[in-house]
Order: C-alpha cells, then structure tokens, then sequence
C-alpha cells in the first residue's frame, strides 16, 4: 500500500486485548515494522530493558501498571522511544493527560486502520528525520552563543556552565530552527515536524516551547539574540547571535 | 433539571422558609408576652402609687379600695392583691409554656422534614453518580470488542486477505460479536439483580442436571482450548433453587474457571458436591491462574477484572453469581493459593426435602 519503511524499524505493541493486539501487529507487520507484543506494563518494562524499539503502540488501561504510568516511568529511566497511546477513552482531558505523561501522539478506540498506519508512520518519519540529521559529528552537536547542544545524549551545557537535560521535544524544535539558521520558521511547519499534525490544539504549545529554549540559552531571556520572534509569522534561530 | 428535582427543591425550601418563620414568630411571641406582662406590672404599680397618695391625702380606705379593687390596704399602706400578683405570674409562665411546646413541635415536624428531603437528595445524587461511572466503565468495556472489529473489518477491505487468513479475522469478528452478546446480556442481568427486580422461585432442584446441561453447552469450545471438565455430583443432591438463577450462576463460575484455565494454556475444572447441615455445596475447581490469597475479597465486586492480559471478562459475572446467590438464600466463596495455583469456588445452597419415588 506504501512505501516500506527502513529494515530496523521496530514496533512494541503493549496491548492486554489479544484479538487487538493480533489485529494491530498483523497489520504492522504488512507495512513492513518489525514487531513485538507485550500483554501488560510490566512485560513491556522487561523487553524495554533490555531492548530498544523505535516506537511503542501503548493501550492506556492495562491490567497492573496503567499506560500512562509506564510512559512516566520510561521517561523518568531517560528512555526517549516514542510513544503512541491507544485508548478506550477519548475525551479531550484524557488526550492532555496522555500528552503530559510523555506520549507522542494519542488516537481514540475505536480507531481506522488507515489513521493508524500513517500515524505510526508520521511518528517514525519524524524520529527517522531527527536521528540522521544527528548521525554526524558535525550534526550531532550544535554550538551558539558558548552554548553546546548535543542531540544524540539531549544534553546541553549552556554559556554559564549549568549543564541541562533537554526533552526530546525541545532538542527537535532546536534541530528544526537549527537546520534553517537565519531563516524565518512558522509555527505550524515547527508544529507539524515536531509533533504531527493534529495533535496539540493551538500553536500556543510551540510559543512556550521557544520561552523554555530561551530560558535555558539565551543570556537575557527577555531581550533574546539567538531564538527571535518574527511577529505574525514564526521565529528565526541565529547560531552567531543579533549584534 | 428534572421535575422531581425542582420539586424537591421547592419542597426544601418551603420547609426552611417556614421554620424560619416558626422560629421568627416564637421569639415575637415571647417578646409580646413579656412586653405585656411588664405594663401591666406598670400599671399596677401606679395604681398602688396612686391608692398611697389617696391615703395619704386623708382618703379614706374603704373608699380608695372601692376605687381600686386590686388594691388592697392594711395599716394604712396600700399594695397590690397577692393573688393578683400571682395570677401575672402564672400567665407569663402560662404563655412561655405553650410556646415553648407549640414551637418545639413544629419546629421538631420541620426538621424532620428537612433531613427527610435531605436524605432523599443525597440518595439521588449517589444514583446519579453511580450511573454515571457505570456508564463510563460499560461503554470502556464495549469499545475494545468494537476496536477489535473495526480493525478486522478494515483489514479484510485494504488488505484483501487469502481465504485462510481472512477466516482468522471472521472468526475474531464473530468472537468480538459474542463477547459483545455476552456483555449485554451480563450488563441487563445485574442492572435488574441491583434494583431487586427478580422474582426468585425456590423449588427441588437435581443439582447433577443442571450443572450437566451447562457442561454440555460449554463442553465442545473447552475441548478446543484443552480443557476437561471432570465431574461427580451424586443424583440425589436437591438444592432449593430457582432453575433460571442455577443456570445463571453456574454457567457465570464455569464460564470464569474457563477463562482461568485458557490463561493458564489448558487444564482442567473439576465439579463435585457434597451435602452437610441441611444445605448441598458444589465445589468447582480449576487448575488455571488462580489469584492472590487477598484478592478473594474483591472478586465478587462489580468491575473486578483479576484475569489481566489475554482475559475477555466484563468483571460482571462473578457479581452476578455473588448477587443471585445472596437473593436465592445461598452463598459462594472462592479461594485460591496464589497465582498460579488455580483457584476453587464453592457454591452453598439450601438443601431440598424430596419425597422418594
């Protein structure tokens, strides 16, 4: 139906419903995803120690440890795999909580097959794009303003020396404005390379995401010289620096 | 706002308005009485003032008393009539009384009123909420049989499968189907045991019959799964039952020791029964995943899902066998030594007197 995807692409499906899981996984695998399934949180934890995927399709409601929970805890062990959330509940407070908890993309039980695919697809796509442009030495850090960003660790050390942690989210947003230094980038173009399309209702999220990036790198957050606003329009990352 | 709120509503506050008035008119009521009393004190004291000066301006005393009858005079001084005095007193306290006690009573009526209403909308808003997370958790349980099947649907319609492989989705399409039958079914069933509307026969039962005629509707998919059914319940047991109800549970037990047993990868349920103290208990015993020891207690309630991953339970059945068996004089327990382990449930019901024959 589309394009394969690369050879080592591989899929956790964390799912309790066996017929769900087989339905999810046959299809995966027919798009070309290696795949693996675990019945509860606590099997996934086990797999995820000692193996890494580049995405897991996670059910919310899991007997034992809930979905969310597992996310936080991944999170928490600095494993940054992207999560999709699959839920029996759809409303809007679920989907922020879904989000908070360290997901990358929420979709709703019962869900269409096609959705689905390109979700995953729009996820690894975007985990694929992230990781080779931080494939080289040369890509792999990134130096302004006596700040250094390393987005194979998503660490920094900033200009006064603080060495700081940075999500996987905020490394993105840092290597999309970095790969067009000097040029103006919308909120919408951060918004759909970082997160997918329809996942956070307003650009507002990418707004106090570049409040966050500036906090940490920029000398006088208030009057920045390397993340700037272009009013009406997006932002503009200069690596030398406004004189 | 529904009806039968708004007039609860307006009875509540009808109810608080007027035992504010109650109490509004008690303390008015007193106040007019106290005020009355002292006037009358007044006026009595200047009558006795004015029955002194009469003497004292050389009146004569027949003639001041026949001014003044509630005067009365000795010695030349003039003071008020005892039992006048008296008589003031009584009716103060006379007053205070029957206010004291038509006030209380009423007061005591609206009260009664208020926590009655109270209570009553307290009860309906637990209903309410009670609905509502049932609610909530029914329409969670419907939407993964109902993912399931949308997914199968559409796999069948992008992918146009081979024929074995679309009879494996046609067949987890009608499993979905009868999961979703069987909820219903579970769901209606304990929404009509929660609101006591069953109508529970006790008749003789052969005990070994019914539970047969459940085997052997079960006995063809559990022979697929690899699981064996052993039972021995002598014919003369007789339980005092409902035939309806002793279907109802026994299949909801078989069909729970089933899915134990699945989890587990195959084994067996072994039935048997037994009578003691004018009461017959059936045993069913289950190699399957058992659960933990403190888990028992849980497993009875609604929602409880204890079997995790791989389980297709709505955590209604063992409710319902719970609920029937306490409505038909009976009881069950489960036991279990731990995961792994399997798990027996015993059911207890009043034994049947039946003439030879």
């Amino acid at each position: 139906m589309s394009l394969p995807v690369s050879a080592a692409t591989h899929v956790l499906v964390v799912e309790d419903d066996p017929h769900l899981a087989a339905g999810v996984m046959e299809n995966l695998r027919a798009e070309g995803y290696e795949v693996t399934s675990a019945g509860d949180g606590r099997q996934a934890l086990a797999w995820l120690t000692e193996h890494a995927c580049t995405l897991i399709v996670l059910d919310v409601m899991l007997p034992g440890v809930d979905g969310f929970a597992l996310c936080r805890t991944l999170r928490e062990q600095g494993n940054s795999t992207p999560v999709l959330f699959l839920t029996a509940r759809g409303d809007p407070a679920d989907r922020v909580r879904g989000l908070e908890a360290g997901g990358d993309d929420y979709l709703a039980k019962p869900f269409h097959l096609q959705e689905f695919l390109l979700r995953v697809r729009a996820i690894v796509r975007r985990w694929e794009w992230y990781r080779s442009a931080s494939a080289t030495a040369a890509t792999a850090v990134l130096r302004f303003g006596g700040n250094e960003v390393d987005f194979r660790a998503f660490r920094a050390r900033a200009w006064n020396g603080e060495s700081q942690e940075l999500t996987e989210k905020e490394a993105m947003i840092l290597k999309v404005l970095a790969e067009h230094a000097g040029q103006i980038v919308s909120r919408e173009d951060l918004l759909e390379r970082v997160w997918g399309y329809d996942v956070f209702p307003s650009t507002r999220t990418v707004d106090n995401f570049i409040l966050r990036l500036r906090k940490r790198f920029e000398k006088d957050p208030a009057n920045p010289r390397h993340f700037l606003t272009v009013w009406g329009v997006g932002y503009r990352f200069l690596s030398e620096g406004e004189a | 706002m529904k009806v039968t709120r708004v007039f609860q509503l307006t009875t509540l506050a009808l109810v608080l308005v007027s035992a504010v008035q109650v109490g509004w008119w008690l303390l008015d009521q007193h106040a007019y009485t106290v005020e009355k009393v002292s006037a009358a004190r007044a006026a009595y004291v200047a009558q006795t003032a004015a029955a002194q000066a009469l003497l004292d301006s050389g009146s004569s005393a027949q003639r001041v008393q026949q001014l003044l009858p509630g005067i009365r005079i000795s010695a030349g001084r003039a003071a008020l009539a005892p039992e006048l005095a008296r008589s003031l007193t009584t009716e103060e306290r006379r007053r205070a009384n029957q206010y004291a006690w038509e006030g209380g009573f009423f007061l005591l009526a609206l009260a009664l009123c208020i926590a009655m209403i109270a209570r009553a909308l307290r009860a309906e808003r637990q209903v309410y909420e009670e609905q509502d997370s049932f609610l909530a958790l029914v329409s969670h349980q419907f939407k993964t049989p109902l993912a399931s099947l949308q997914l199968s649907l559409e796999t069948l319609a992008l992918r146009s499968p081979p024929p074995p492989v679309a009879r494996t989705l046609i067949d987890r399409m009608l499993a979905d189907i009868a999961r979703m039958e069987l909820m219903v079914t579970q769901i209606l069933e304990s929404a009509r045991l929660e609101r006591g509307r069953v109508d529970f026969k006790s008749e003789p039962l052969q005990l070994a019959g019914a539970v047969a005629r459940v085997v052997a509707q079960l006995e063809e998919r559990s022979r697929a799964e690899r699981i064996e059914f052993v039972s021995d319940i002598g014919p003369e047991l007789h339980i005092a039952s409902d035939a309806l109800a002793l279907d109802v549970v026994v299949r909801n037990v078989l069909e729970n020791a089933l899915a134990a047993v699945r989890s587990a990868g195959g084994g067996s349920i072994a039935l048997s029964a037994r009578a003691a103290n004018d009461e017959v208990e059936l045993s069913v015993r289950d190699s399957g995943v058992g659960f933990q020891p403190a888990d028992g207690a849980r497993l009875f309630e609604k929602f409880t899902r204890l079997h995790g991953a791989g389980h297709y339970g709505t955590g209604l059945g063992l409710f319902i066998v719970h609920r029937m068996m306490q409505l038909g004089q009976g009881r069950v327990r489960a036991h279990s030594e731990g995961v792994g382990r399997g798990a027996c449930f015993v059911l207890t019901w009043p034994a049947a007197q039946v003439p030879r024959s």
